[in-house]
C-alpha cells in the first residue's frame, strides 16, 4: 500500500542531563491515517521518543536533541521551532487520566480558548462534538457542568482524549493510555483509537502486546534506546527479522 | 476477655489517657482565658455596654470613658492592608519558586523566606522604626501623594503630613512580617499539585502563565487560602512590629498618613498606666474584644474551607 508519510524521524539522538544517551540513532517513517506502536521493555526509550515530538523534554532542563523530526516540512527539533503552536498541532494523552480542576465542558472549551476561540454557541458545538467523537457525549451531556472528576478513570481518559481532539490535531500521541484502566475502559479506548485514525495520526506506546497487536497498523519494537525493528504490525507479530523482536513478542524476556 | 489480654490492654488505656488528658488541656487553657477576660473586664462591660463600647470612639483615660472603636477599627485597617500587600506578592514568590526559577535558585529562595519568618518581630519593629519609617517619609509617602493625592475619593487616602509614623508604614512592615508564611505554604500547596496534569496542560499549547493560572492555582487555590488566613491571624495579633511606626493615636483615621492604634498596641502600651480599676477592666475587655475577633476571622475561614472542599472534593 502506498501510504503518506506525516512524520519522518531521522538519525535521532536523545540525551538527557547532558550525558545520558537514552535514544540511539533512531530513524523511522509515521504514516498518515496509521497507528505506529511503540512496543519494548521498560526503559527502551518508547517513552522517551514519544515525548520527542511535542518536545515535552523541553519543559525540564539539560536535555539536548541531534538528528532530526520532519513534520509539515520543517525539523521540529530545531532551536527556532514554535512549541505552543507545535503541541496545539500534536496532541498528547498520558497514563493516568489528567482531568484539568474545571467543569467537564470547560475543559474541552480549555485548548480552543487557548487558541482564541470565545464565541459560545461556537465553544458549545465544539464542545458537543469532541465528546461524540470521543464517544463520551452519551455518557455526559446532561453534566456538562460538573466537575471532570465526578467521572469514572475510564471517563476521564476519555474526556482528555476528547480534549485533545477539540483543538483538531493532526497528530495524537498516547503514552500507555489504558494502563490505569480497567478491561471494559481499555476496550473502549482501544475501539476509539481504531476509529480516530481516519481523522488523526496516532503514535502509541504501551507495554500491553495484545493492544499493540490490536490497534496498530504498524509497530515498532525498541530496546535500550535503539528501534531494532520497524514494520507492519502483521509483520512484526507474525514473521520478525529480529531474533530479538521474536524472543520479546514470544514472551521469552522484557 | 481473658485475664492476659487485660493485662495487654493497660498500656493501651494508658495511652489514650495521656493522649486524652494533653488534648482536653488545651480545651480547658482556652475556658480558662475566656473566663478570666470575661470576670476581668466585667465591670467595663457593665459601664459600658457591648455595642457602646464597641462604637464608642473616645479613649480617655482622663475622663473615664472608653470605646473600643478606633483601635478596632485600626486594628481592621492595618491588617487589611498588610493582607492586601502581601498576598499577591507572597503568591508570586511562591510561583516563582515552585515554577519559574530554575533548580540552583529554588534552594537560597526557599532559605531566605524561612529565614524572613525566623525573625523575631521586635526586630522588624526596631528596623520599620528606624530604616523603613524614614524611607516611607522621605520618599515613597511623598511619591505617592504626588500621584494619587489629587484623585477623587482615593486621595483621601493620602492626605496629611506625610511622616512614616503611620497606617501605611504599619501595613507594610505587617505584610513584611506575613509575607513567608503565605509563601512558604503557597509553594507547598503548588507542589502538591501532579506534573502530569502540568505537563497535560503544556501539551496542550499552554504557556507557562496559562498553566500557572489555569492548573496550578485552581488545584492549589484551598492551601493558599488556608496560608491567607494563618497569616491573617497572625496580623490580627501582631504587637511588638506594628507599636514602634503606629503611632499610636486613639483616632479613626483617614488617611493612610495618619497615626493610629490597634489593641495589641493598645494592650502592651497601657496596660503599666491603668491607675483605675475601669481603666484596667477596660483594656481586659479590648482584648476579650480581639479575641472575638480572631475566634470570628478563624471561624469563618474553617467554614469557607469546609464548604470549598466539599465542592472539590474527589
Amino acid at each position: 500500500m502506498t501510504q503518506e508519510i506525516d512524520l519522518e524521524v531521522k538519525g535521532l539522538q536523545f540525551y538527557y542531563n547532558g550525558d545520558n544517551h537514552a535514544l540511539r540513532d533512531i530513524t523511522l517513517p509515521i504514516y498518515k491515517n496509521r497507528v505506529t506502536a511503540l512496543i519494548g521493555p521498560s526503559g527502551c526509550g518508547k517513552t522517551t521518543l514519544l515525548r520527542c515530538f511535542n518536545r515535552m523534554h523541553d519543559l525540564y532542563p539539560r536535555h539536548r536533541y541531534e538528528g532530526s523530526i520532519s513534520f509539515e516540512g520543517r525539523n521540529i527539533l530545531s532551536d527556532k521551532e514554535d512549541l505552543i503552536r507545535l503541541r496545539s498541532r500534536i496532541g498528547m494523552v498520558f497514563q493516568k487520566p489528567t482531568p484539568f480542576p474545571m467543569s467537564i465542558a470547560e475543559n474541552i472549551a480549555y485548548g480552543l480558548r487557548l487558541k482564541g476561540i470565545r464565541n459560545r454557541t461556537e465553544l458549545a458545538g465544539r464542545i458537543e462534538q469532541a465528546l461524540k467523537h470521543a464517544a463520551l457525549w452519551n455518557e455526559v451531556r446532561d453534566k456538562l457542568n460538573n466537575s471532570a472528576y465526578d467521572l469514572s478513570g475510564g471517563q476521564q481518559q476519555r474526556l482528555v482524549i476528547a480534549r485533545a481532539l477539540a483543538v483538531e490535531p493532526e497528530v495524537l500521541l498516547f503514552d500507555e493510555p489504558t494502563s490505569a484502566l480497567d478491561p471494559i475502559s481499555t476496550g473502549k479506548i482501544e475501539e476509539l483509537v481504531s476509529v480516530l485514525k481516519q481523522d488523526v495520526t496516532i503514535i502509541i506506546v504501551t507495554h500491553n502486546m495484545q493492544q499493540a497487536a490490536r490497534v496498530s497498523d504498524m509497530t515498532g519494537f525498541m530496546y535500550l534506546g535503539e528501534l531494532v525493528e520497524f514494520g507492519t504490525t502483521e509483520k512484526i507479530f507474525t514473521a520478525p527479522d529480529k531474533k530479538q523482536t521474536d524472543d520479546y513478542i514470544t514472551g521469552r524476556f522484557g | 476477655m481473658t485475664t492476659e489480654a487485660k493485662k495487654r490492654n493497660i498500656p493501651d488505656l494508658l495511652f489514650s489517657l495521656l493522649t486524652g488528658l494533653a488534648s482536653f488541656t488545651i480545651i480547658l487553657l482556652i475556658l480558662g482565658i475566656l473566663a478570666t477576660l470575661l470576670t476581668e473586664s466585667w465591670p467595663a462591660i457593665r459601664k459600658f455596654g457591648f455595642f457602646r463600647f464597641l462604637f464608642t470612639v473616645e479613649w480617655n483615660p482622663v475622663k473615664e470613658v472608653f470605646g473600643a472603636a478606633s483601635t478596632v477599627y485600626g486594628t481592621l485597617l492595618t491588617t487589611f492592608f498588610a493582607l492586601l500587600f502581601a498576598i499577591p506578592t507572597a503568591i508570586g514568590i511562591a510561583i516563582f519558586v515552585t515554577e519559574i526559577a530554575p533548580n540552583f535558585l529554588k534552594g537560597p529562595i526557599g532559605a531566605a523566606i524561612e529565614l524572613l519568618a525566623a525573625i523575631p518581630s521586635i526586630i522588624y519593629g526596631m528596623w520599620g522604626l528606624f530604616t523603613l519609617a524614614p524611607i516611607m517619609s522621605k520618599y515613597i509617602e511623598p511619591a505617592l501623594q504626588k500621584w494619587f493625592g489629587s484623585l477623587p475619593v482615593l486621595g483621601m487616602l493620602f492626605r496629611g503630613t506625610p511622616l512614616g509614623i503611620d497606617l501605611l508604614t504599619a501595613s507594610v512592615i505587617l505584610a513584611i512580617m506575613i509575607i513567608p508564611f503565605t509563601a512558604s505554604i503557597s509553594r507547598d500547596s503548588f507542589n502538591l499539585t501532579p506534573s502530569v496534569v502540568k505537563e497535560s496542560a503544556y501539551a496542550m499549547g499552554a504557556t507557562q502563565w496559562e498553566v500557572v493560572k489555569d492548573v496550578v492555582l485552581p488545584y492549589s487555590k484551598l492551601g493558599v487560602f488556608g496560608g491567607a488566613v494563618l497569616s491573617l491571624g497572625r496580623a490580627l495579633g501582631e504587637t511588638m512590629a506594628v507599636a514602634f511606626v503606629l503611632g499610636n493615636n486613639h483616632r479613626i483615621a483617614t488617611s493612610l498618613f495618619d497615626a493610629a492604634s490597634t489593641i495589641t498596641v493598645t494592650l502592651a502600651n497601657e496596660f503599666a498606666e491603668a491607675d483605675s480599676d475601669l481603666y484596667l477592666s477596660s483594656l481586659y475587655y479590648l482584648a476579650l474584644v480581639l479575641f472575638g475577633l480572631s475566634f470570628l476571622a478563624l471561624a469563618t475561614a474553617k467554614l469557607f474551607l469546609l464548604r470549598a472542599e466539599k465542592k472539590y472534593s474527589r
